[in-house]
């Protein structure tokens, strides 16, 4: 990892629309950059792999310029090391999938190509599918050949333009899963394009929200989802908090898995994780209940310590969203104005939070 | 039936075939992915020999190659001999009337080709050259033999242009075309019936090569 | 695209045009032996479409004594006169018409001036099966006209075949040109004309005496032969052009012989003093 800074990347158009972002994906993180339709983000993902023309550009990815205005350096697209995922995919119609990932392994020598080309096939389980053109392969089995095509490439930074917006409700999940694994596995710096935000808090570690070519927002998922509302993002989507966690061990007496972040920990639904896989937690601010004394008898598993740092207005005028301090996270509670006042709710004051194991949601 | 007309045909198309293909190929990859200004005009250009009257391009070529001209006398200084009246002048106005079928097929094989995939060769690093040899030349393979089959049968066919740019020189310039013409007027029905009944049968499998060729590119699709 | 990626398809544009001219520069080698050297050549020779029978004839009689094939051009004068001007490589032309052989000598692009080999005729051809009667003064011609019962006539056109211009005379003569405009179908060359007439796609045709003395046309219909006082004279001369072979030469001298010349008196082409 010495040496790895990741992506740097500033970028400015001004025709047919403008574009003025400047961002960081950090090394071995997945960066999402999210935002409406037409704000900007595939442009600003071609751009960075090459596909693009901007006016002004300044990209560097490890310490290497890939482009730079002021420099008068600008690699063409087939010399960057970049994987791209297509959103249709991209894949060559005439190829069969062992010569798709073969064909990007240009850079190796060709006797070192074929043990490469079976390590990626197992790695992305596409071993009895390798002899099979893309005609003859299903939406999700083509999105995984694609993604093992751009992995082909060594490359240092892996682009991925909304890859699941072909893919059912049901796909999503598990082709989810394989990308998160593959990432960690690999420490892969990841780019991805995406305006569903659950690919955000799934996937991303660091979030880069745009708008009408501009960047809103930049920061960790944590940071920014423990804000009241995102500035780009607004009321679509259900405030919460993301945090990254490890499984730290399983109850199966008790059909539970022990999943923490920090000094927090929570009880959840068994989960089929080893002890210490990673894990993103995710807890939605409507799912946080505050009460000033212990609960007994309640069907409750997880109940936080923490204190109050602000209370914010919420888009309902009879709702108001508290940001607690529960050891060194930050967690969002919506409760009604009204709990507030006779909670007697304030900066400072200590509260306990509870959240049912059932609202806990970590995704491994 | 005069086997050297059938020779001098076959050598032209052959040579015309094996002329302008790449040339055309590199002109319709222009049009089909370069983003111009003057675009439409070039499709205009390319598509003028359809609607051209063949004896307009002779004349033009007559005027412009002819022994008036310093390209003409150029062009004889260069082969040794006058570019009318030759086989080389053949050439020359076949690769001209023949441009919109070589270019055609090939550019809408070309367009066809999702922008998706030419992006996806370039990160996975090929070079642009290696894009064209790897990627595109397959995938537009039916459209450049469809090319190759309309240019070869449509010079079988030539004759306006032949005959103005050509004469009808034995063994140089009198294609088959132009052979059934003369046997015409040399009262030889038996010899013209011949050999336009082997026209007819060319003409006739050339369409059926495109057609499937054409039916087996929608397929892939 | 950025300047290397557009050096390297222009490179590649250069080797891919080079390699496609060398192969078909190979390929272009002219069918036919021209070797300019050698002792046997394919003389190249330009005839008016008149002679399409004769010369064919003559033609084999010359193969056989010497081994040569021959190559026929046959047009009309004047066309042929025009392509030689232009550079056409003809190495023998008979003219129909000798204005033409003079004006091509006046440019020298001749050896000399040639030789006249015959004095041309022309004749009114009717196809079997055709209303039209045939004879010297086209009275029935002129009568079908004035009873608007004519079909179509074929000449050879007049502004390049001197056969045509012969037509247009006689018929001009006989105050006939004027009233037949909109009946006339015309030839590229005699043998075209001649070609309309025979197969019956037009009522008749004034042609070349000669084309209606050959054995196919003659028996296709009947003819009458029009009286020379119509038209100025048609003086046919043959002359060898510059950069002739010797084959052409050897031709040239061939049709000139005796034999020759009795082949071609058989097709109408009579000198003056025969």
């Amino acid at each position: 990892m010495s040496g790895r800074t990741g992506l740097l990347v500033r970028l400015k158009r001004s025709a047919p629309f403008a574009l003025d972002v400047a961002f960081e994906a950090p090394a071995g993180a997945v960066t999402a950059l999210f935002g409406p339709s037409g704000s900007g983000k595939t442009t600003v993902l071609r751009a960075i792999a090459g596909l693009q023309a901007v006016d002004a550009a300044e990209v560097s990815c490890d310490g290497a310029t890939w482009q730079s205005t002021t420099q008068r350096i600008e690699l063409p697209a087939h010399r960057r090391p970049v994987g791209f995922v297509f959103q249709d995919y991209g894949l060559f119609p005439h190829l069969t999938v062992r010569q798709q990932l073969e064909l990007p392994m240009g850079h190796r020598p060709a006797d070192a190509r074929r043990a490469r080309v079976t390590e990626l096939l197992a790695v992305t389980r596409l071993q009895e599918l390798a002899d099979r053109r893309p005609a003859a392969l299903s939406g999700g089995q083509q999105q995984r050949v694609a993604i093992a095509r751009a992995l082909a490439r060594d490359p240092a930074v892996l682009l991925l333009d909304e890859p699941f917006a072909a893919v059912d409700w049901a796909l999503r999940e598990s082709l989810r899963h394989e990308l998160i694994s593959l990432q960690r596995r690999l420490a892969l710096t990841v780019v991805l394009v995406t305006h569903d935000f659950d690919d955000v808090t799934k996937l991303a570690s660091h979030l880069v929200v745009l708008d009408r070519g501009e960047v809103r927002a930049a920061g960790t998922i944590e940071e920014l989802t423990a804000r009241n509302a995102i500035e780009g993002i607004g009321e679509r989507h259900d405030p919460g908090v993301a945090l990254d966690g490890q499984v730290i061990g399983q109850l199966p007496e008790r059909q539970l898995t022990v999943v923490g972040a920090d000094a927090m920990q929570f009880e959840i639904p068994a989960i089929a994780a080893a002890v210490g896989a990673a894990v993103r937690i995710r807890l939605a601010a409507r799912d946080v209940i505050l009460a000033r004394h212990r609960p007994e008898g309640l069907s409750l598993h997880n109940v936080l310590e923490a204190r109050v740092l602000a209370v914010q207005p919420a888009p309902n005028e009879a709702l108001r969203m508290v940001h607690l301090q529960a050891g060194t996270c930050r967690v969002l509670s919506l409760v009604t104005a009204d709990a507030v006042r006779s909670l007697g709710l304030a900066p400072g004051v200590p509260v306990l939070a509870l959240v049912k194991a059932v609202a806990v949601e970590a995704f491994a | 039936m005069d086997w050297t007309a059938l020779a001098l045909s076959l050598r032209l198309g052959v040579v015309t075939v094996a002329l302008l293909l790449p040339a055309a190929f590199l002109l319709a990859r222009w049009l089909a992915y370069g983003r111009f200004r003057g675009r439409g005009f070039v499709e205009a250009l390319v598509a003028l020999p359809l609607v051209l009257p063949p004896t307009v391009v002779g004349f033009y070529l007559l005027v412009a190659f002819g022994q008036g001209s310093w390209l003409g006398v150029a062009a004889a200084s260069l082969l040794g001999h006058p570019l009318v009246f030759s086989f080389e002048g053949l050439v020359l106005a076949s690769l001209l009337v023949n441009l919109p079928f070589a270019v055609q097929p090939m550019q809408n094989a070309l367009a066809a080709i999702p922008p998706s995939i030419r992006d996806a060769a370039r990160c996975c690093g090929l070079s642009p050259a290696s894009t064209v040899r790897r990627i595109e030349l397959p995938l537009a393979l039916p459209g450049i033999a469809t090319a190759a089959v309309l240019t070869f049968a449509h010079t079988l066919g030539e004759f306006g242009v032949v005959l103005m740019v050509g004469g009808s020189i034995p063994g140089e310039t009198r294609t088959m075309a132009i052979a059934i013409y003369d046997r015409v007027q040399a009262f030889d029905e038996p010899a013209a019936a011949a050999m336009a009944s082997l026209l007819l049968v060319v003409a006739v499998a050339a369409l059926g090569i495109t057609n499937t060729l054409a039916r087996r590119a929608a397929r892939r699709e | 695209m950025n300047r290397t990626a557009c050096r390297q398809q222009i490179l590649r544009c250069a080797r891919v045009t080079l390699a496609s001219l060398s192969l078909a520069f190979a390929a272009a080698q002219p069918v036919a032996a021209a070797d300019a050297s050698g002792a046997r050549q394919e003389p190249l020779v330009a005839a008016a479409s008149d002679l399409q029978f004769a010369l064919d004839e003559l033609l084999q009689g010359f193969a056989g004594d010497t081994g040569m094939r021959a190559r026929v051009t046959y047009g009309s004068s004047g066309n042929l006169a025009r392509q030689i001007a232009q550079g056409a490589p003809f190495e023998l032309f008979l003219s129909a018409d000798e204005s033409y052989v003079e004006s091509l000598a006046a440019r020298s692009l001749t050896i000399g001036t040639g030789e006249l080999y015959g004095i041309g005729r022309i004749a009114l051809f009717v196809p079997d099966g055709s209303p039209l009667q045939a004879d010297p003064q086209l009275e029935d011609l002129s009568r079908r006209l004035r009873e608007g019962k004519l079909g179509r006539i074929a000449i050879a056109n007049p502004a390049h075949a001197p056969y045509g211009r012969a037509a247009e005379q006689a018929l001009r003569k006989l105050g006939l040109w004027e009233p037949l405009q909109d009946r006339l179908v015309l030839g590229e060359n005699v043998a075209q004309a001649a070609q309309f007439a025979s197969t019956g796609n037009t009522e008749g045709g004034i042609i070349a005496w000669s084309l209606a003395l050959a054995p196919s046309l003659r028996s296709k219909g009947r003819y009458a032969l029009l009286p020379a006082s119509l038209h100025t004279p048609l003086r046919q001369r043959m002359v060898l052009l510059k950069g002739a072979s010797t084959g052409a030469e050897q031709l040239y001298a061939y049709l000139r012989s005796d034999v020759a010349r009795a082949i071609l008196a058989r097709y109408g082409f009579v000198l003056p003093e025969e």
